[in-house]
């Protein structure tokens, strides 16, 4: 056992660099898992978590079901009181507000939950049922008294510091009637219900807030605790049931953690999208580990067949490359942690940005530790095994062999037909897909394995078809040198399979990660144009009057203004469910001014479909809900307005990702009618030709932002930050592509250098009968080349077959419609990628085969 | 007329502190057309000479003239190119590219030289014909014995008709009878293509095909043997082997 121990330290000093290389794969695969797990269940964590908090022990909600967000009568409260099984009814009224002298900002958050724009956010409370319903930590001063009246506040302690507010100050807030003042008398701590709003939030007495928002007598939301603190999903469901039938249908009683669902849901899409990565990452470092022990062991082929003649069993030398792929597996996989844990911080950051939303809990469970640290050493001992089970087979005969023709493993020579069983099944998976709505990818992660798989182990029977098809090409780039390489790619079909294989998932990566960005953002960006058309974007912390966009249309330098109104409004799905989905409501003539539609499809005429629009009870429905539901031109979608569900004609089909792509957009006068609301939420601004967009702004910001409390914000900027936000999101696919290059890379020094090394001898007889330097360096570039084509068709054809995969899981989960869309240059750029990796890679074994000694070459024997 | 020339060469081996010198001023021509075996015992420096008569290495002193071409201080691409047009190797092992058919490896110097193949096809059908392998031409070496790969060998180290032709233990690895079968190939090359052969070998019964044996001790030549083209090979044998035992003696 010490000879085998020694044997192994020895052989793993010797080639320290492939060691590393391997021992590289199961760190990256590792701390990618690790990471991508950890940040997965802090950022599903916290947005549960934070809507349990918020909501404390209520278990269900009261709200209006009118959309109109004017809230409703507190008569209701005697109603619900009748019902037994209720310990607290929790009324509220929810206001958003903001400081008042506050500067106001000149950024907009964005998010993939949409923008916000900061705010105040106030719950007027009764204090006594609310701190029954809700635990708040106080940390400093006191919470609210039990007069309803008083004007006092309790803010989050975070909030506090950052507009350092003290206790005991008073704070002056905007609301209708003018600034008030408040007594700041308590903070919370941003934990539980100071969660809310990202902790932009306060609570002050009910009344008092009635009184100073004009909202006397009425209430936005009555939060319901039963007795039973912790009731079954049945005795919970019967009794919303009893109180909907209660109240009647003008309330809609929910669960208030159902809201969190929305959220999930959206962040899913992007999880499907990190976890496939995750699964790939780990291929590839599995695959970096078998690559590896697999040279290693043509290597030291010599070596155990001497081992194995002076005696030593099977399993010994068995022994050997195992002792070798544990080292490794502990190695890797303990370095692979603590990048995770690393790895898990950055990408949580990143998270939040693109989530816009904190993430809590950047805690990395030892569960997660444990788990991937075991996976990497697993799949490092799965890697090494065909290795270890090649070099047991090594006979004593093999170490006497001048130059042996090594024997080929079943796998070169029978793996065809699982790769074809492997590759049948992937497409039957893909096609039939029955579990569509897996979060985790799990069947998703398989088809790509098993395609992965499928297509490497097509290579070996295959490689002589490929080489004949491209020698000529070879040929013709590297003359009478570059046949001679071509051919040699025959000779080790193992070898040669695992480096086209590593350029295969290389170029695989780079087609889905660009294909997957260009059909994203192609889409997105025409979008994001039209939605934030026009040049000066309008928001505000309190609710805009729609007088305030003619009061800027009056001004100089202004061509064109509209008013756009976002609201949530149920309709009934063709399906027969009530789902709840967002209304654009906008200013059609002034809309078509400042900015386009952005029709999808060529289906309707521009012109015909906005007059349609304009004549009232009409819709233009987002290309996802087209999808998602079959509808098209002509048929209704069946709105919730304020007299019960109305049928809305569609009339045309937009491109609109708002909301995750479900929103219909209507016309002012169809919102003012059917749903009673009047004021915007933003403002879209086209200034005059040849006007400078800053001065408008700052003469808009001189007359009104103050008056208002207007947020003025030129659209240039946000498109860049969206753009930047883009970015930030696909830069994880991004770096995950470039590392199966590198990996890809790796492959190729590796296979190459060892193909020197076991050819010393021939390069040294063509050197000697004439052979210059040049042809042998040409001659090992185009061995390499080759296997750069072959790896760069095969990775073509299986990247776009994954990128589709892809899509099919993300519009499965979430309807967005993406069009694959392939960029031409793609392709062109995938096959010169690979070729030109591989003669990069090439050049370091090539220069070694350059300098082969011939006399030391020709003597060996 | 002399195709090969070696002048007072010298080949001196650093080992760590101390030289070794592998070929202490060798002394001897070769004329056009003539087979030359080189004898002596285990490192008397055999091969060292070889490889520099074929320009794979260079003289520490001392100079070769190959073709009329001094050899000594070449580039490496000069030298290169010295081996492709004017040189022929024969080595014991590793003469084949596993990848290529017999017939590829016996074009594979015109195949380096970039040169057309197809107008080598007479050339190679002869020399095909010449070493008995017209009906393994499509062979791949793997396919090939030993012997037939010698074969080969030598049919491509005589496809650019080289002004010499070397061979370091053509027979080392084979059977007596293979061997015999090899060394009387080299003859016929010799005697029919006017072909300059120098072979170098320990096996007494290979080096009587030859017009003259070069005696190598110490990196000395200290006898050499040059019988009349008449002699039969027996007699040419015991002149051979008594040769050799007074030198060992
Ligand atoms: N690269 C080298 N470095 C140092 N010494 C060398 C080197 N090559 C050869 N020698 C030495 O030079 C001497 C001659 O070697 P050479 O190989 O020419 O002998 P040889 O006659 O061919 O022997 P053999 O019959 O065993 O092949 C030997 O003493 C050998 O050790
Ligand atoms: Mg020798």
């Amino acid at each position: 056992m010490r000879l085998t121990r020694l044997l192994t330290f020895r052989s793993i000093r010797s080639r320290s660099l492939r060691f590393l290389l391997s021992a590289f794969g199961i760190v990256l695969g590792v701390a990618g898992l690790l990471a991508i797990r950890s940040t997965n269940q802090a950022a599903l964590g916290s947005i549960s978590t934070l809507f349990q908090n918020t909501s404390g022990l209520a278990k269900l909600t009261v709200t209006s079901s009118a959309v109109d967000e004017a809230g409703f009568s507190e008569d209701i409260l005697s109603s619900i009181q009748k019902l037994d099984k209720i310990k607290v009814i929790d009324p509220m009224v929810t206001i958003r507000t903001d400081l008042a002298d506050k500067e106001r900002s000149q950024e907009l958050d964005i998010g993939l939950f949409g923008t916000s724009d900061g705010g105040l956010l106030l719950h007027g409370v009764v204090p006594a049922l609310e701190q029954m319903t809700r635990n708040y930590k106080l940390v400093n001063g006191r919470f609210l008294s039990d007069d309803l009246k008083e004007r006092e506040i309790v803010l989050v302690e975070t909030y506090a510091e950052d507009e350092e507010i003290v206790v005991g100050d008073l704070i002056k807030i905007i609301t209708p009637n003018g600034d008030k003042e408040l007594k700041v008398v308590g903070l919370i701590a941003r934990d539980g219900p100071g969660q809310t709003n990202n902790g932009s939030f306060g609570v002050i007495p009910i009344q008092a807030a009635q009184e100073m928002f004009n909202r006397s007598d009425n209430l936005d939301q009555i939060d319901i605790v039963p007795e039973n603190s912790n009731p079954s999903t049945a005795e919970l469901s019967a009794l919303r049931v009893e109180l909907q039938e209660r109240i009647g249908k003008e309330y809609s009683v929910t669960y208030p953690s159902g809201q969190g669902e929305r959220m999930t849901q959206m962040l899913q899409n992007y999880q499907i999208g990190l976890n496939f990565m995750s699964g790939i990452a780990l291929f590839v470092g599995a695959f970096l580990i078998y690559n590896a022990f697999a040279m290693t062991v043509i290597e030291r082929t010599r070596e155990f067949g001497v081992l194995r003649t002076i005696g030593m069993s099977r399993s010994q030398v068995m022994g050997q490359v195992f002792i070798e792929a544990s080292m490794l597996g502990v190695i890797g996989a303990g370095l692979g942690v603590v990048l995770g844990i690393f790895l898990a911080r950055g990408l949580t950051r990143l998270m939040e940005v693109i989530l816009n939303q904190q993430i809590d809990n950047v805690l990395v469970s030892s569960p997660d530790i444990m788990f991937s640290f075991l996976l990497g050493i697993g799949i490092t001992f799965l890697a090494a095994g065909l290795p270890a089970i090649q070099a047991g087979r090594i006979s004593p005969i093999e170490a006497l062999r001048v130059r042996g023709k090594s024997k080929e493993g079943w796998i070169i020579r029978y793996g065809w037909i699982i790769g074809i069983l492997l590759l049948g099944g992937s497409v039957f998976l893909l096609v039939l897909n029955p579990f569509p709505y897996d979060v985790q990818f799990r069947l998703g992660s398989i088809t790509v394995f098993g395609l992965f798989t499928g297509a490497t182990l097509l290579i070996p029977v295959t490689v002589g078809v490929w080489e004949i098809m491209v020698r000529p090409l070879m040929k013709w780039i590297y003359g009478a040198s570059g046949s001679l390489g071509s051919r040699n790619v025959r000779r080790s079909r193992s070898r040669t399979t695992l480096t086209v294989a590593a350029l295969m998932v290389g170029v695989a990566m780079v087609i889905m990660v660009r294909g997957m960005t260009e059909s994203f953002s192609g889409d997105l960006k025409t979008w994001i144009n039209a939605y934030l058309g026009g040049d000066i974007y309008v928001t505000s912390t309190v609710r805009l009057r729609n007088d305030v966009g003619n009061r800027i249309q009056s001004l100089d330098g202004v061509a064109a203004v509209t008013p756009i109104r976002y609201f949530n409004v149920d309709w009934k799905t063709p399906t027969g469910e009530t789902e709840t989905i967002n209304f654009m409501a906008m200013d059609v003539t002034a809309y078509t001014q400042v900015t386009d539609f952005v029709f999808s499809g060529n289906t309707v005429d521009p012109q015909q479909a906005i007059e349609n629009l304009k004549k009232g009870q009409t819709v233009f429905i987002s290309s996802v809900l087209a999808e998602k539901y079959g509808l098209s031109l002509g048929n209704t979608v069946s709105l919730k307005s304020r007299g019960g569900y109305k049928d809305f004609l569609v009339v045309g089909i937009v491109v609109d990702f708002y909301n995750q792509g479900l929103v219909v957009q209507g016309d002012w006068e169809t919102m003012r009618r059917y749903f009673n609301i009047r004021d915007a939420s933003t403002f879209l601004v086209k200034v005059d030709e040849g006007q400078s967009v800053e001065q408008v702004q700052g003469v808009i910001d001189d007359l009104y932002g103050k008056r208002y409390h207007l947020n003025l914000i030129s659209n240039e900027t946000i498109r860049k930050s969206v753009v930047t936000l883009m970015d930030q999101a696909f830069s994880m696919f991004d770096v995950m592509a470039l590392i199966s290059i590198v990996v890809g890379s790796l492959g190729v020094i590796n296979t190459l250098t060892m193909s020197v090394i076991e050819r010393t001898q021939e390069i040294g007889m063509l050197r000697a009968i004439g052979t210059t330097r040049g042809q042998i360096i040409k001659m090992v570039l185009a061995e390499a080349a080759l296997m750069g084509v072959i790896g760069g068709i095969l990775g073509l054809g299986t990247g776009i077959v994954l990128a589709r995969i892809l899509f099919i899981g993300m519009t499965t989960m979430s309807g967005y419609q993406l069009t694959f869309v392939l960029p031409p240059e793609a392709i062109g750029i995938s096959l010169v990628m690979a070729l030109v990796i591989s003669q990069i890679a090439a050049i370091p074994p090539a220069i070694r085969a350059a300098r082969v000694r011939i006399l030391e070459a020709v003597q060996y024997e | 007329m002399s195709v090969l020339e070696a002048k007072e060469v010298r080949k001196q081996y650093k080992m760590g502190e101390h030289l070794v010198n592998a070929l202490d001023g060798v002394d001897f021509q070769v004329e056009k057309g003539e087979f030359v075996a080189i004898m002596g015992p285990s490192g008397s420096g055999k091969s060292t000479l070889l490889h520099l008569l074929g320009g794979l290495d260079g003289p520490t002193e001392g100079n070769i003239i190959l073709a009329g071409q001094p050899l000594a201080r070449l580039s490496e691409r000069k030298a290169t190119l010295v081996r492709r047009h004017n040189v022929g190797f024969v080595f014991q092992f590793f003469n084949l590219l596993p990848t290529l058919s017999a017939e590829e490896n016996i074009l594979l110097p015109v195949i380096i030289d970039g040169k057309d193949q197809r107008k080598y096809k007479e050339r190679l059908n002869s020399l095909l014909e010449l070493v008995g392998l017209t009906d393994r031409r499509h062979h791949k070496p793997d396919q090939l014995s030993g012997g037939e790969q010698q074969r080969v060998a030598i049919a491509r180290a005589l496809v650019t008709e080289p002004a010499i032709l070397l061979a370091d233990e053509p027979t080392g690895n084979l059977d007596s009878k293979t061997g015999t079968l090899i060394m009387e190939l080299l003859n016929r090359s010799c005697n029919e293509l006017d072909q300059t052969v120098i072979v170098v070998t320990h096996d007494a019964k290979a080096a009587a095909y030859a017009d003259r044996v070069i005696f190598l001790r110490d990196g000395v030549i200290v006898e050499e043997l040059k019988p009349p083209k008449s002699m039969p090979l027996a007699e040419r044998l015991r002149g051979i082997m008594g040769t050799m035992e007074k030198l060992e003696a």
